[in-house]
Parts: structure tokens; C-alpha cells; sequence
């Protein structure tokens, strides 16, 4: 139900509710105004009633009076002359209207009847009646013979008192209507006998009569002595039984007197049908008002629901104007203003959704959403994303605090900004910005690097601190690095990564040295499934003994022979494998194998020493000691026999783990040799900390070493420094003759390389040593 | 043997005396010597201011009454009574010829002119017999001691009614005694007022 219509509808009940109990009201009042009138009405009709038998009585008697003066009667009476007097009675009966007239003796004994129905000298049978004639006018009601009459008797003096004369006037239906036609009698007006005991009938009736006594019978209510409210004939009636002067031994008799009050509201009826017209025309108007007084408060409601319900949809349209200064004007601009403020908030926190709060700069979705469209757009005139990292910023953060590296970062935002004023600029991360240039190939794309690069170096200067951002930035380009704005991002920020650690701090997404890429994990687990499968294996680079000329060792290298890929660099697993927690396993594998071969080489008669190299992970195993040592036991073989390769980083990044470890391996007699020596940060005064047996003098001094002046004073040193320290020394990257006799004129230990030999599959090193005179021992051509 | 007194009082139900009323006394054994018959008399019943004077005349069998008119208007004196029946016409100051009754009884004499004009003749042979004055007594005087019966009559008696009596014995040497009777009467014809009330 709509708001309208209830309101109107509420106007109207309440119009009709309060005219409704108004109206029963006024009846209620009419009615007992009318029942009070009606009561005072019966009472005075009951007394008027009476009078007028009175007046009967007093006609009557003043009749016989006049006849009891007669003195032929009076001397008829007294001479008992029977005819003369019963003749002079019916003529006197003739005049007053009297039915029936006797003359009754002193004695009480009828002596006359002129209707000649009592036998003479039967007693009269109201005696009391008698006795008070004498004192005063004695009228009474009595009954007989199913009728009612008006009694009245009068005593005859002649001139003592002689006889009484009786007069019978009918109460009949003619005498009620004559009285009724007289006086203001009641138009309902009944006379009841009790002919029988308990049982009232009617014996006379007046012009109108309702039943009055049949359906107080019928009803088997008592005949009301006060005036009450009866229902007749589905009318209501006031009635009141009034009884009548009766003599003692008479059958009552009873005067039932009725007020309609329907007929006394007949004159109100009209009053009433006004009323009710009056009534419909107020209920029609005020229907209209109400419904027109409802239209003009729904309607504009209604509109501001249609408006909210608009916003509800995100349409933010100006709501109905309304020019009207009530509650509802009231309401429907602060509607307005409250539909401005929520499009103000959905902006600016659609704006917070996609941009950053410190910058102002778009966010990372954002960014994508726009490069997304840009290259949906463009087709394929592609772009560079330059993914512009400030590395130092988590170091800020922690020492100087969010605020000022917030500030580190706007400055850093405007410097981009000015630099690459027409490129789209993002707030990727916190250390990290975005730059996406369109239709941008490599060089324009790393010219604007470099820029941004030298714009970016120049200190943040705050308050009272300096700060080196210390910028990298990596480039990734559209379509070839990437064609959808997420890979972009991701292959930027890996080349970014890339840069943070070179010199040049900035880096081309390249797919082929990409850590990250996918290819990597599905390769670590082919890793794995080729170290239960066998599919690794072992080569051996034989290592010269410089002052015996023969072979006096291998180095074993890990080698894996991918099935799709083909041979795998060892760079490329190694680093994936310690990455990954795998370099264990390759480690144990490879020592494993390295022993059973050397194992069979002693069988063979073959001596060599093999050397294993150890990933600086590996020098966290601290069980790796014993696992050697049980396999050193299992191939009976001598501890000497094996010597563990580490490089100088892995000593040094874990420093007292790592030591213990190898110190429990150097305890059991296994040679500590250190790799690729003299490129790192190992000094001579931390090896002296370890039991380092030997050091393997990097290529890169080696390599040039028969024409390199420098190289060969290093070398020379080197080799003279760890002579007297007491360290072997193992040159490696030997690719010359000239290299090798240097080697040799120094009293460097051993020397290992391609112009020795490359490394070699068992096979191979077999050849290798059958071409070089089948032993090991055999001395190499000078 | 000494004689004694008694008194009658009447009064009527409202407590009024009863005047008018006659008392008859009558003995158990009737006396050994009865006194002798006085002689006859006249009596004379007077008319005037429309009433008859007095109210009630005690007569003796053979007593004559005479009625006189000395009003201004005609007078028609009558009696249907059974004891003599007679009527008059009498013109102002004249009076009527003595009317000799000779049987006991009550004639109820009234006026066909005046109908509140009544008057009673009460013939009686009674030896004790008296008339009530205003104050509703009747005396008796040197009675015999000896056992009596009193009998009321009164004009306003209620017609029909029998005469009330009493038994009454009258002690030797115990002066007067009283002896009341109460009366229920019918109201006074004579008054014009009455008459007027019931005048319909």
C-alpha cells in the first residue's frame, strides 16, 4: 500500500470514525431523552387515564343521583313496586350509556336486575362496594363474563337510605376510542383481565393497539407496574401496566399503556436522512482533500525515491529541484547535498583505490589497467616499461623512518617527472617507481635510462641528512619481452633486479639469463629425477704434477645430460640447485661417485688423487664430515686420496660453521683446497685460520701468464707466498706452453687446463692416459 | 334495696360523640311492677333553616306529633316508613294536623323538597329508654340492681346492620356507672356540606 493512499485513507477513517460516533452518540442522547419522555408521557397518561374514569363515575353517579331524587321511584321502592322501578331504571340506564342496572337491597340482595340475569334476591357480589357508597362516590373496575365494566353505586335515600342502584357501564373498544379521541391518551392503549388465575387477556383494545400483552406473555415478562422497555413486534415500546380501582373480590383488571419509540423518533427520521446526507457530501469532499492533500506530500517523495534509487544505480544526476519551503523541501535539498557529498567520496576513493598517497601517482593497478588498454589500443607499436628501482630504500626506511623516505620518494617521483615529462609515470612498490613509454624501442628506451639514471644520482638532500638513493632501473619490452602489462612488470623488475647488482645499474630484460623464468622449475625437477635416474655424471680434468711431469690427479665436474635440453651448463643447475635446497644431494652423489671411480682406478693401479668441489651450502651440513669419512671406509680408501674444492666466498659468507666443518674434514686427513684463489676477498692472513692445504690460482691470472709481464710477477709471488706458508699451489686455466714452463720455472705445484687436458667422461681420461704412455706416472712431452 | 345510676357514652369510630343516639335498656327479668302507661302527648317537630328540629323525637305508641313550618319556603313533609305513611304540604307558618302513632317502630320523615331535610320518630314502649345529648351520654337513673342488656340505635348507622348491644350489670348501691359504646357511622344527611360532597 503506497504512502498515499494510506494517508488518505487514514484522513478519511478518522472523518468518518468521529462522524460515526457523533451520530451514535446523538441517537444515544435522542433515545433516552425519548425513553425519559416516554416514562413522564406513560405516568401522565396513567393519572389522565384515571381522571377520566373519574369523570365516567362522576357523569354516572350524578345521573343516578338525579334519579334517586325521584319520588315516584323512591315511593315505588318503598311500596317494593318491582316493575315500576326496573322500568324507571333502564330508562335512566338508556340515558348514561349503562349496559346493565340493579337495585340492591340494604340487605345486599339484588331486588332488580334490568338485564334480568340474576335471580332476585342473589347477593351482590361486590359488598365492599356498598359499604363505601355510603362515605364517598364508589366507582370500580370489575370483570365478568369475559368483559370488562365501569361500576358505579349509588345509595338511595327516601329519605333514610331505602336501596342502592348499581350501574354497569362497558369498558369496551368503542368507550377506550371515545376516550382516546377526548383526551392525549396513549394511541397504544390495551385493558387486560385476569379472567382466569395467572393468565391476563385482553378485553378491550383502543384504536390502535400493538399486542402489547401478547408479547409481554408471549415474552413471560410481568405485566410492568413502572414504565419499561419492551420490544413489540420488533418495535421498541415504553409500557406501563396501570392497574385500576377494583373492588376486593373482582378479577383483576389492568390498564397496559404503550409509547412507541419508533414513532417518537419518526420526527427525527428527517433530521437523521439530513444528517447522513450532509454526512456522505463530508465524506466525499474530505476523500478529495485527503487524496489531494496525500498527492502533493507523496509526490515528491516518490521522486526522491525514484533519485535514490538512481544513486543506488551509480548515477550520481542532480535530484528533483523542488521550490517548496516546508519538511519536504527541507528534505529534498539535503537529498542534494548528500548525493554531492557521495559523489565526492566515490571519486576520491576511487582515486585512493588507484593511485598512491604519498605521490599522487598511480598505483600498481592502475598502472597495468593503463598499459593494459594502451596496448590493446596500440596494437603493436608496443613500448618499454622501465622499472625504476631506489635499492636503498629499505636500509632508509629502517635507519631514518617512513616519513623521510616518503619525501625521498616524492622528490624522486618529480625528478622522473621532469626528466620523462611525456611518459606515463606509476608507483609500483614502495622502492620502486614505473615508467611506461610507448612506441619506445631499446635505444630510446635506454637513453631515457640513462637520463633518469644521472637525474636520480644526484643526492636526496633533507634537512640535515644527505641520501644516496642508489638507483637501478630495468627495461622490459613490448611485445617482445612481454604483451600484457603484468609479465611486462615482471620482467622490468627482474631486469631491474639484474641491475641493482652490475656496475652500470641498469639492465635489458633478457629472457636467456632470467632466473626467474619458468623453464627453471621444471628443470630443478629434472634435476632431481636425474640424480635418482643416473642421468648425471662425472668428468675428470686431469691435473699435471709440474715437478714430476706426470698426472698426479682429476678434478671431478658434475655434467648433466638433459634429455630434450642436451648437455645443461653446470652453471645453470649449480646455482638453481643451491637455490633450491638440492645442492646436497648433487654434492653427496657426486663425492659417491667420485670415490667407487677412484676406487677403481686404484684397482686398476692408478693412484690418482680426486678432487670434489663443495658448494658454500654444503659447509652448512654438519654431518657432512662423517658421511665422507663412512665413504672413505666403504672404498677403503686413504683419506689423501681426496681433496674437497670450496671457493673463497663460501669460506668467508660462513665463516664459523664453516670452518668447523672443515676442519673436522682436514682432521681426518682430507685435503682442503681453495678455488679460483685470487679473485675474492680471501686474504693470507684468514686462510691462516683454516686448514687449507692448497690453493688453485684463478685463470684469470694464468691465462695471459706467458705474455703478461704482471701476471707473471703475481703468479710468482703467489706461488712463493704460499710455498712458504706451506700451501700447494694448482694453477688453473693453463691454455699455453709458455703458460706451463712459467709455471714450472716458478716451482708452481700443478697445473691444470685445456692445453693439458678439457675434462674428460671415464672413457675419455682413459684415452687421455693411454695417448700420454698409459700410466700415470708417464712423464708429459717437454 | 338501693337504686343506682348508668351512664351511656357514644362516641363514633373517629372519637366523637355520638348525639341523637338511642339507648334502650332492657332488663333480664322483666320488673313485677311495671309503672303505669303515662298519658299521651303532643310533640311538636319544628322546621326551620331547612332542618328539622330535633333530629330525633322519642315517642310513646299513641303519642301525637305535630309538624310546624317556620321557615319562609314550602316544606313537603312525607314517610314511606311501614309504622305510617303520610305526607304534607306546608306552606310557610303553618302547621301540619297531629298525627297520632300508635305502633312501635321508626318513621324516617324527610322533605321532597329539601333533600338533606330528615328527621326520625322513634316510637317505642320501652320503660328505660334515653336520648344522647351533645356529649354522646345517655342517663338512666335508680335503676335496679340487676342484670340488663343496652341497645344503640342511631339515624347514621350503616344501613343493613344490626343494632349493637351490650350486656350490663348494674351493682346494689354502686352509684353511676358508665358504660361507652363506639358507633360506626355513616356521615351526617343533615349537613348541606355532606350532602354537597357527595353531591355528584
Amino acid at each position: 500500500m503506497g504512502f498515499r493512499l494510506r494517508l488518505a485513507l487514514f484522513f478519511v477513517a478518522t472523518l468518518v470514525t468521529v462522524q460515526l460516533l457523533t451520530a451514535g452518540l446523538v441517537y444515544e442522547v435522542t433515545r433516552h431523552a425519548l425513553i425519559s419522555e416516554g416514562e413522564r408521557q406513560l405516568t401522565a397518561n396513567a393519572r389522565a387515564f384515571e381522571a377520566q374514569m373519574d369523570d365516567i363515575s362522576a357523569r354516572v353517579a350524578g345521573n343516578v343521583e338525579v334519579l334517586s331524587l325521584d319520588y315516584a321511584l323512591r315511593s315505588a321502592i318503598a311500596e317494593r313496586d318491582r316493575g315500576t322501578v326496573l322500568s324507571v331504571l333502564r330508562n335512566h340506564g338508556r340515558r348514561v350509556g349503562a349496559s346493565r342496572m340493579l337495585l340492591i337491597g340494604l340487605d345486599g340482595r339484588v331486588q332488580a336486575d334490568t338485564a334480568g340475569a340474576t335471580p332476585p334476591l342473589t347477593r351482590f357480589p361486590f359488598p365492599d362496594l356498598m359499604r363505601s357508597a355510603y362515605m364517598r362516590r364508589t366507582a370500580a373496575v370489575v370483570a365478568t363474563d369475559g368483559k370488562a365494566a365501569w361500576v358505579v353505586v349509588v345509595p338511595i335515600y327516601a329519605p333514610q337510605p331505602v336501596a342502592m342502584v348499581v350501574v354497569y357501564v362497558p369498558l369496551d373498544d368503542a368507550l377506550l376510542a371515545h376516550l382516546q379521541h377526548l383526551s392525549a391518551l396513549p394511541r397504544d392503549l390495551e385493558l387486560a383481565a385476569q379472567l382466569t388465575p395467572g393468565h391476563w387477556s385482553v378485553v378491550a383494545r383502543g384504536d390502535r393497539h400493538a399486542g402489547m400483552l401478547a408479547s409481554l406473555v408471549a415474552a413471560h415478562q410481568p405485566l410492568p407496574r413502572k414504565p419499561r422497555l419492551t420490544v413489540v413486534d420488533g418495535q421498541q415500546y415504553m409500557v406501563l401496566a396501570q392497574p385500576l380501582q377494583q373492588p376486593a373480590s373482582s378479577r383483576p383488571v389492568m390498564a397496559v399503556l404503550g409509547y412507541s419509540l419508533d414513532s417518537a423518533l419518526q420526527p427525527f427520521r428527517a433530521v437523521g436522512i439530513a444528517w447522513g446526507s450532509l454526512l456522505a457530501l463530508g465524506f466525499g469532499v474530505g476523500l478529495l482533500g485527503a487524496w489531494l492533500t496525500a498527492r502533493s506530500v507523496a509526490r515528491p517523495i516518490e521522486s526522491l525515491a525514484l533519485a535514490a534509487r538512481r544513486i543506488e544505480a551509480g548515477d550520481y544526476g542532480a535530484p528533483p529541484g523542488m521550490p517548496r519551503h516546508d519538511e519536504i523541501g527541507q528534505l529534498a535539498a539535503t537529498f542534494a547535498s548528500m548525493t554531492a557529498a557521495i559523489r565526492q567520496r566515490e571519486q576520491h576513493i576511487r582515486h585512493q583505490a588507484m593511485h598512491d598517497s604519498v605521490t599522487g601517482l598511480p598505483n600498481r593497478a592502475a598502472a597495468e589497467l593503463a598499459i593494459d588498454q594502451w596496448l590493446a589500443a596500440a596494437g603493436s607499436a608496443g613500448g618499454a616499461v622501465l622499472m625504476i628501482g631506489l635499492t636503498r630504500v629499505p636500509d632508509i626506511i629502517k635507519t631514518m623512518g617512513h616519513a623521510l623516505c616518503d619525501r625521498l620518494m616524492l622528490d624522486a617521483s618529480e625528478r622522473i617527472r621532469r626528466t620523462a615529462v611525456e611518459a606515463y609515470l606509476a608507483r609500483i612498490t614502495d622502492m620502486q617507481f614505473m615508467l611506461w613509454l610507448p612506441q619506445a624501442d631499446e635505444p630510446a628506451a635506454t637513453a631515457v635510462a640513462i637520463h633518469l639514471l644521472d637525474a636520480l644520482n644526484l643526492p636526496y638532500q633533507d634537512t640535515d641528512v644527505t641520501i644516496d638513493g642508489l638507483p637501478s632501473i630495468g627495461i622490459a619490452l613490448a611485445p617482445a619481452d612481454g604483451s600484457d602489462a603484468a609479465t611486462l612488470l615482471r620482467h622490468a623488475e627482474v631486469a631491474q633486479f639484474a641491475a641493482s647488482g652490475s656496475s652500470a645499474a641498469l639492465s635489458i630484460y633478457d629472457a636467456a639469463t632470467d632466473p626467474h623464468r619458468p623453464e627453471r622449475l621444471s628443470l630443478m625437477g629434472d634435476l632431481r629425477e636425474a640424480l635418482e635416474g643416473s642421468k648425471l655424471s662425472l668428468h675428470y680434468q686431469p691435473k699435471l704434477d709440474l715437478g714430476q711431469r706426470r698426472i698426479e690427479g682429476v678434478e671431478a665436474l658434475v655434467r648433466w645430460q638433459h634429455p630434450r635440453l642436451g648437455w645443461v651448463p653446470p652453471d645453470s643447475f649449480i646455482g638453481m640447485a643451491e637455490d633450491t635446497g638440492n645442492i646436497h644431494r648433487v654434492t653427496r652423489w657426486a663425492l659417491a661417485t667420485a670415490l667407487a671411480q677412484a676406487k677403481r682406478w686404484r684397482a686398476r693401479g692408478l693412484p690418482l688423487q680426486v678432487a670434489v668441489n663443495l658448494s658454500a651450502r654444503d659447509l652448512e651440513d654438519r654431518e657432512l664430515p662423517a658421511r665422507i669419512g663412512a665413504l672413505l671406509a666403504i672404498y677403503a680408501l686413504p683419506p689423501d686420496c681426496l681433496t674437497l674444492e670450496v671457493t673463497e666466498r663460501a669460506v668467508i659468507s660462513e665463516r664459523d660453521t664453516a670452518i668447523q666443518i672443515l676442519r673436522r674434514v682436514a682432521e681426518q686427513g682430507i685435503g682442503i683446497a681453495i678455488d679460483d684463489f685470487g679473485v675474492g676477498q680471501a686474504t693470507f692472513a684468514y686462510l691462516r685460520h683454516l686448514p687449507v692445504s692448497e690453493l688453485k690460482i684463478d685463470q684469470m691470472f694464468i691465462k695471459h701468464l706467458a705474455t703478461d709481464r704482471n701476471d707473471q710477477i703475481i703468479v710468482r709471488s703467489l706461488v712463493d707466498l704460499s710455498h712458504r706458508l706451506g700451501y700447494r699451489v694448482t694453477a688453473e686455466g693453463v691454455e699455453s706452453q709458455g703458460a706451463l714452463d712459467y709455471l714450472a720455472a716458478i716451482g708452481c705445484d700443478c697445473a691444470q687446463g685445456y692445453f693439458i687436458a678439457p675434462a674428460l667422461d671415464v672413457d675419455g681420461f682413459a684415452a687421455f692416459l693411454t695417448a700420454r704412455g698409459g700410466t700415470v706416472g708417464v712423464r708429459t712431452p717437454p | 334495696m338501693r337504686a343506682a345510676g348508668l351512664t351511656v357514652h357514644l362516641n363514633d369510630s373517629h372519637g366523637h360523640a355520638a348525639g341523637n343516639a338511642v339507648v334502650i335498656l332492657t332488663p333480664a327479668q322483666p320488673a313485677a311492677d311495671s309503672a303505669p302507661a303515662p298519658l299521651p302527648a303532643t310533640h311538636v317537630i319544628d322546621q326551620k333553616d331547612e332542618t328539622f328540629l330535633p333530629y330525633v323525637q322519642l315517642l310513646r305508641p299513641g303519642d301525637r306529633v305535630v309538624f310546624r313550618n317556620s321557615d319562609d319556603t314550602r316544606h313537603h313533609v312525607y314517610s314511606f316508613s311501614p309504622i305510617r305513611k303520610f305526607d304534607f304540604v306546608l306552606r310557610p307558618g303553618e302547621s301540619s294536623p297531629p298525627l297520632q302513632l300508635d305502633q312501635a317502630g321508626i318513621a324516617a320523615v324527610g322533605c321532597n323538597i329539601h333533600d338533606h331535610m330528615i328527621s326520625y320518630l322513634f316510637v317505642s314502649a320501652a320503660p328505660l329508654i334515653a336520648l344522647s345529648d351533645r356529649s354522646g351520654n345517655a342517663s338512666f337513673a335508680r335503676l335496679a340492681p340487676g342484670r340488663y342488656t343496652a341497645q344503640v340505635w342511631h339515624p347514621q348507622l350503616y344501613p343493613g346492620q344490626p343494632q349493637p348491644s351490650q350486656p350490663v350489670t348494674i351493682a346494689e348501691g354502686a352509684g353511676t356507672q358508665m358504660l361507652s359504646f363506639t358507633l360506626s357511622l355513616i356521615p351526617d344527611p343533615r349537613m348541606p356540606m355532606d350532602r354537597g360532597r357527595l353531591d355528584y
